[in-house]
């Protein structure tokens, strides 16, 4: 599962950069394509979710998708973090 | 079953027409003297599957029947000029979102708490104009028991066909007169158009009224104040949208009038036309009773949208008298669609007019050149 | 049905300013509601007038748009004639407290078996940040400009007083939290009443010293007391300091719900 922003919902308000256990949402700099300033995220491999919502069958954690007020953040389908990524960072 | 004799006060059989159409959601607020509605609606609505339901004041009475009307039951409150007033909101609202609701006022002497216990027409303007912005409405004026039970049935049957609230507006006097009534053992009943699937919400048929989207049943409608677009989302910043909207609610009555209409022509031929509606009929009634064939009437069972051709039967017509429990409210209206010269004929304070009244007001008529002449009594 | 099927898509992105917090209770709602595996045609959402009212228009099931502090009156209405519906009301501190205060009072003692969602933004967002009944002493807003002389109501108090069977209090930080309580309110018959602290970065934070929207969760965060703590400090007589406030459920008891089809 890979996690995204979607950039026509967020309005920049930083709350899931308060939330997340990981620190994985960052204040971002750059605007997205309706000016406001998108979140950048650090590392998303680690998210509780995209790592082990398949294999559990739900979803787990979501704190970030539950706060974010703009219904910007979701998980889409498919393996986007190579396993060589997770493993630089150690 | 057999139609059924009864002896009954109007208020009550305003009651029982409304069970007689189906009618399983009442929310009222006392008040006089509309308060025996709500006392029968309570006795009688569990007995037969609805629910009585005594609300904190008036605005939630109207709220109430709204919200029970979108789960798809036939609904009504009935109140007075006090309790009319707090329901003005909600009563654009339900115009607005399209709503078929029965309110009934049984009229009493205004403004403010004014007489309690009198009859009074005061309300007939504020009736048709009491909410905010441009909308139509449909009002309906029984002048006997009889009628209360009739026109009661039929308020519903309008309210569905075509989604809008409809006003009984009765009085004191016909609201506690107690008189011989037929009560049926069954009534017309014309229901409310259900969306169809794929159509939009408020979108309207060849009638300018949409399909109701009765909550519950799946259709996923989202019904709002707001002036909304066909779907039903709000569309607030755009002019066409808004004017389009309101002018199709206006026109979805006032271009079906001579369908709605609902009046009794009496000597067409005469020169001296009574127009009225509610109580004064009675007494209209009595004074040609008393001297066949010498005036003309015009009686309302609808008053709005105001039946304005019906004028036009009147072909002789030299003036038209216009006895009312109020200064002139009709009268207004029927000024604007006649050019022949108008008696008014007020009275205010809680008694009928009386023949003699009529009379007096007659021999004005006689001599009257003037567009608009008041007959002090 | 998943989540995303309870949001009316098709009106997504919603009106709300940037980091107001009812979206994201609008989330929690919703997220509580698809663990009950409620049916569409079975939930109906109702609401009065406000930014938080607005709620109500995206969702995607039948939704009632009504007037200013009235949503409770029409809720009432639709649920006694529908006993079966699961009815949710959304409303605003102005909507529930100020306009429809005498509604919130007597849904509560009917105990008329709806769920309310109040998001307590302690301001008029809609309007542009008039004072509301909510609003804190001394806190600052367009009609108090020199600050609220008033008290604040105690919603949930007034709630519990009047007869709700479930009473909660979270705010727009604690989403796990807030989604389980509305999961509880839902389930309880009768009336549950969920009042939601929540942030109004534009007229509220703006103006009261909590620019940033990540300042206002802040101060949820460091000012909200769980109630077991707060039953435990009262007990040693520590009195609350006055920023903070309580947070948790108040009530959950089984008194004769209003509108609950007779079990047959
Ligand atoms: C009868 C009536 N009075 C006043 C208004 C104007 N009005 C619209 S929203 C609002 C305040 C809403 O405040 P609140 O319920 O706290 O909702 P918020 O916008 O803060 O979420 C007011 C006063 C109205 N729409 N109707
Ligand atoms: S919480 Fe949502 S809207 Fe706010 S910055 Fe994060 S992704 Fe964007
Ligand atoms: S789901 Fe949890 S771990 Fe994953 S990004 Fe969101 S908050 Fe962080
Ligand atoms: S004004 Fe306040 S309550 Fe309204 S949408 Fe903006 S932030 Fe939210
Ligand atoms: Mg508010």
């Amino acid at each position: 599962m890979k996690l995204v922003v979607n950039e026509r919902r967020c309005k920049g308000c930083n709350m899931c950069t308060k939330v997340c256990p990981y620190g994985i949402f960052q204040e971002g700099k750059r605007p997205g394509s309706r000016g406001y300033i998108i979140p950048v995220l650090d590392h998303p491999e680690r998210c509780t979710n995209c790592r082990l919502q398949k294999l559990y069958g739900r979803q787990l954690c979501g704190m970030c998708q539950m706060i974010c007020p703009d219904q910007a953040i979701s998980w889409i389908d498919e393996k986007p973090f190579e396993p060589q990524k997770v493993v630089i960072e150690y | 079953m057999t139609d059924k004799t009864d002896f009954l006060n109007g208020n009550v059989a305003c009651a029982e027409g409304a069970l007689a159409a189906g009618c399983r959601f009442f929310a009222g607020y006392p008040i006089t003297p509309s308060t025996e509605v709500a006392e029968r609606m309570a006795l009688r609505l569990p007995k037969v599957g609805g629910v009585f339901i005594q609300m904190e004041d008036e605005l939630a009475s109207a709220a109430a029947i709204i919200g029970g009307s979108w789960a798809g039951a036939r609904t009504m409150t009935a109140t007075s000029g006090p309790g009319f007033s707090l329901m003005m909101e909600n009563i654009g609202y339900a115009t607005f979102t399209e709503t078929p609701i029965v309110i009934v006022n049984v009229q009493r002497g205004g403004p403010s708490t004014g007489q309690p216990t009198m009859a009074a027409q005061g309300d007939m303007l504020q009736c048709r104009y009491g909410s905010h912005g441009d909308y139509s409405v449909i009002a309906l004026s029984p002048s006997s028991v009889q009628e209360m039970y009739d026109l009661t049935v039929k308020a519903f049957n309008l309210a569905d066909r075509f989604r809008t609230p409809v006003f009984l507006m009765t009085d004191e006097t016909i609201g506690h007169m107690r008189e011989k009534i037929t009560l049926h053992s069954n009534v017309e009943i014309i229901p409310r158009r259900e969306l169809k699937e794929g159509e939009l919400p408020c979108a309207p048929d060849e009638n300018g009224v949409p399909g109701f989207g009765t909550f519950g049943m799946g259709h996923n409608v989202h019904i709002t104040g707001l002036t909304h677009n066909e779907k039903g989302y709000p569309a607030t910043d755009s002019a066409e949208i808004h004017e389009k909207l309101v002018r199709r609610q206006v026109r979805k009555i006032e271009d079906f009038r001579n369908e709605i209409a609902d009046v009794d022509i009496v000597n067409p031929d005469a020169e001296l036309v009574f127009i009225s509606y509610g109580a004064p009929t009675r007494t209209v009634r009595q004074l040609l009773n008393d001297n066949p064939d010498t005036y003309g009437h015009l009686n309302l069972r609808i008053v709005w949208p105001f039946p304005d051709e019906s004028l036009l039967a009147f072909k002789n017509a030299k003036a038209f008298i216009i006895p009312e429990m109020n200064l002139g409210q009709i009268a207004k209206e029927v000024r604007q669609h006649t050019n022949i010269p108008i008696v008014v004929v007020p009275k205010l304070g809680g008694a009928l007019h009386t023949p003699a009244e009529l009379l007096k007001a007659v021999e004005v008529a006689k001599t009257v050149k003037k567009p608009v002449t008041e007959v002090r009594l | 049905m998943n989540l995303e099927d309870w949001y009316r898509q098709d009106r997504l992105p919603h009106i709300y300013c940037a980091g107001c917090g009812n979206g994201t209770i609008l989330n929690c709602t919703l997220r509580a509601v698809e663990e009950l595996d409620y049916k569409k045609e079975e939930t109906t959402f109702i609401s009065g007038i406000g930014c938080s009212s607005r709620a109500a228009g995206y969702t995607s099931s039948d939704s009632l748009h009504t007037t200013h502090g009235r949503a409770l009156a029409f809720a009432t209405g639709l649920k006694l004639v529908k006993p079966r519906q699961h009815v949710i009301v959304f409303t605003g501190d102005g909507d529930c407290s100020a306009i429809g205060g005498n509604h919130f009072i007597h849904a509560c003692r009917r105990n008329i078996d709806i769920t309310v969602i109040c998001m307590n933004n302690n301001i008029y967002g809609m309007t542009g940040g008039q004072g509301s009944p909510c609003t804190p002493y001394g806190a600052i807003s367009t009609t108090t400009p020199y600050g609220m002389q008033e008290q604040p109501f105690d919603l949930c108090k007034v709630a519990e007083a009047a007869g709700a069977n479930y009473v909660a209090r979270w705010t727009s930080f604690h989403v796990k939290e807030l989604t389980e309580a509305i999961r509880v309110g839902l389930e309880t018959p009768g009336l549950s009443f969920i009042e939601v602290m929540t942030q109004c970065p534009t007229s509220f934070g703006s103006k009261n010293k909590m620019r940033q929207v990540t300042q206002m969760l802040d101060m949820f965060r460091d000012n909200a007391v769980l109630k077991a703590k707060a039953d435990r400090d009262a007990a040693k007589g520590i009195l609350p300091s006055p920023e903070k406030f309580v947070v948790g459920q108040f009530v959950r008891r089984n008194n004769p719900p209003l509108g609950v089809e007779a079990a047959k």
